[in-house]
């Protein structure tokens, strides 16, 4: 195995360490013991917060940005294939034409959307005040390996600079706002268990109010 | 050490006390996407990008960063990881406490899930311990711990006001027997008061006394401790809200009541029925709900018989962000206005959506941010004026405040009311 594609695998250990260090911690801390009386159903409302709760027509968040809302979603499952393909990749799996150009469509439209947000979040006035240099250097990061995952589909002999890309990406991925990789599903529980236990949520109790 | 140092130590542990994962999750959450601005009314009605939740939220996340991560430790530049200072800790108090109500609505937007309000009640306990606290807001709750209600109202002017009260509400039901029960044991309720209302609406007693008497209920009031608010949970002093808790807690539990009924107010509700389990670390020997609740019960059940034409006017209904949003009580206004009010129109958006009146998270008692309140309030004018309601309705004193002010500024002409007030006067009596 090339020297690269060990070191891709090693960043890629280290990262896993990291976040599951970051997740035991999690779960070290424990879930919330409320002792006023339950109302609601919490169970239900924590799988509604994954679910319905992320419904885009429940959110202003997504409704009132359907650009933006939409960049995020093609953005994210661009990662979720190239970590995918990353495996695949270190495994020499090989791919049939079509298939291979479809994965390239899909990286290049969520490579784009990556790069617009970028773009978006150095042109915007709201976003430069909020933004510190780990949301622009995670933007790239992610958005570098979605291209470098696209070109090395493409042509193989960019493998070094691909895996080069990864190994980047994996030992920076838990230092900086990347590890909501993890945090996103516990924010989502809390959000759920919150709501649950006061009835507010699931949907049988939220009237739809717009 | 210097005092600073100090003061800098005491709010550096709140962000080290873990009680379970919630406060690493939601600090560690945040990804800076600037969704959330158009969800609040400070940033919706400024478009100050200080205003933002997320900047918010930053403000804590960042010092959590500085002093509690490895990154925010040796590469502070990253994430702009930031020492807590002095400037530090007035822009925190600026902004945590001076623009924001704690209404949630950021929250339920959030396209992650983080809890800000939760984390702005982290700083604002931060800045609690370090003595930022407005001294405004921090008289009010100096008043509920010495005096035992947070208008410091000594009990024989509240005796007194009960007193003509009760005169008041033989005459309107013809009944020389119909009383106001005072310090009443064993009975199935103890009834809670916004000190508000004996000082400022005693008509919303009034209102509730006869509901009360139409229902034929066996209920009480406390003159030792009837005080429904906690202000210490938007100072988010630990020690202090654990004391007014308490004292609710122990007249409920010495009056041997079934029912504890938390008077319209809705950060009180939210204080006592959600949060002072939790600050007292037990669980409840009584039953606590809201007097709207309680409302709804006497209709469905036929306890109380209502003539909803009584009411002509066209109705509508503000929702209190910490009895709906954060409290649960969606429904049962709904259903109490649906049948004391002969029409009855929703602002949009209304329910766990609608936006706070501006006096939300002890803004009406922090005289220092007026205008920047007043200025939110423009939502809450519009949102009113397009139902075209000549009544408004809500089922919190603090929010009553902050309406008649806002009908007041920009001249809605509406009439605004509690949900006891438009309900006693629909009242049918056998």
């Amino acid at each position: 195995m090339a020297l690269y594609r060990i070191v891709s695998l090693i960043a890629f250990l280290i990262c896993f360490a990291s976040l599951a260090y970051h997740f035991l911690r999690l779960i070290r801390f424990g879930v919330p013991k409320d002792y006023s009386v339950k109302k609601g159903n919490t169970a239900a409302a924590i799988a509604y917060s994954y679910t319905g709760g992320m419904n885009p027509l429940k959110k202003e968040s997504a409704y009132l940005h359907y650009p933006t809302y939409t960049a995020g979603i093609l953005y994210h499952t661009g990662t979720f294939v190239s970590l995918v393909l990353f495996f695949l990749f270190l495994l020499n799996t090989g791919f049939s034409s079509s298939v291979q150009w479809a994965l390239v469509c899909v990286l290049a439209v969520s490579a784009a959307s990556g790069l617009g947000i970028f773009i978006k979040r150095t042109a915007l006035n709201k976003l430069r005040y909020l933004s510190n240099p780990d949301d622009y250097v995670s933007n790239l990061l992610v958005t570098l390996f979605q291209l470098f995952t696209l070109i090395v589909l493409i042509d193989g002999a960019f493998a070094p600079y691909y895996y080069i890309s990864a190994s980047v990406l994996f030992l920076y991925l838990p230092l900086g706002k990347l590890k909501h990789s993890i945090y996103f599903f516990a924010a989502r529980y809390h959000l759920g268990f919150f709501y649950g236990w006061r009835g507010i949520w699931p949907a049988g109790n939220e009237e739809r109010t717009r | 050490m210097n005092n600073f140092e100090e003061k800098k130590n005491k709010a550096l542990k709140v962000l080290s006390e873990h009680e379970d994962s919630k406060l690493l999750t939601h600090l560690n959450s945040c990804v800076h996407c600037g969704l959330c601005a158009e969800s609040c009314m400070y940033y919706l009605t400024s478009n100050d990008e200080r205003y933002i939740p997320a900047k918010k939220v930053d403000l804590v996340a960042s010092i959590y960063q500085r002093y509690c991560t490895f990154t925010g430790k040796y590469f502070p530049f990253l994430g702009k990881a930031r020492e807590l200072d002095e400037a530090a800790a007035e822009e925190m108090t600026d902004l945590l406490y001076g623009a924001c109500t704690l209404c949630g609505r950021c929250t339920k937007h959030c396209s992650i899930g983080v809890d800000i309000g939760f984390v702005i009640k982290k700083g604002r306990q931060m800045l609690t311990e370090m003595g930022y606290t407005p001294a405004s807001l921090q008289s009010t709750v100096n008043a509920a711990i010495n005096s035992g209600n947070n208008m410091s109202i000594p009990e024989s002017e509240l005796r007194d006001t009960l007193t003509w009260l009760e005169e008041d509400l033989r005459d309107e039901v013809n009944d020389p027997d119909a009383s106001i029960p005072l310090n009443v044991p064993n009975a199935d309720i103890l009834y809670t008061l916004n000190p508000r209302e004996p000082k400022f609406f005693p008509l919303s007693i009034s209102a509730m006394a006869k509901i009360f008497y139409a229902a034929k209920e066996s209920w009480s009031l406390s003159t030792q401790m009837y005080d429904v608010t906690n202000y210490a949970y938007f100072t988010s002093s630990k020690s202090e809200a654990v004391t007014i808790a308490e004292r609710l807690y122990n007249e409920t539990v010495n009056l041997n009541a079934k029912r504890c009924v938390l008077a319209e107010c809705g950060h009180g509700s939210r204080a006592f029925r959600w949060e002072a389990p939790n600050y007292l670390q037990k669980q409840f020997p009584f039953e606590t709900i809201t007097s709207v609740e309680l409302m709804a019960e006497y209709i469905s059940k036929g306890r109380i018989k209502l003539d909803k034409s009584i009411n002509k006017e066209v109705v509508t209904l503000h929702d209190p962000c910490n009895l709906v949003r954060e409290g649960g009580v969606i429904e049962p206004q709904r259903y109490v206005l649906k049948n004391a009010a002969s029409e009855f129109v929703e602002m949009t958006p209304h329910g766990i959506d609608n936006f706070c009146c501006g006096g939300g998270g002890g803004q009406l008692a922090m005289s220092e941010y007026n205008e920047r309140r007043m200025k939110t309030a423009e939502i809450k004018a519009e949102q009113i004026r397009k139902t075209g309601a000549k009544v408004v309705v809500t089922p919190c004193h603090n929010c009553v405040d902050q309406l008649m002010q806002i009908d007041n500024k920009f001249k809605l002409g509406v009439q605004v009311k509690t949900l006891a007030e438009i309900v006693a006067d629909a009242i049918i009596l056998d």
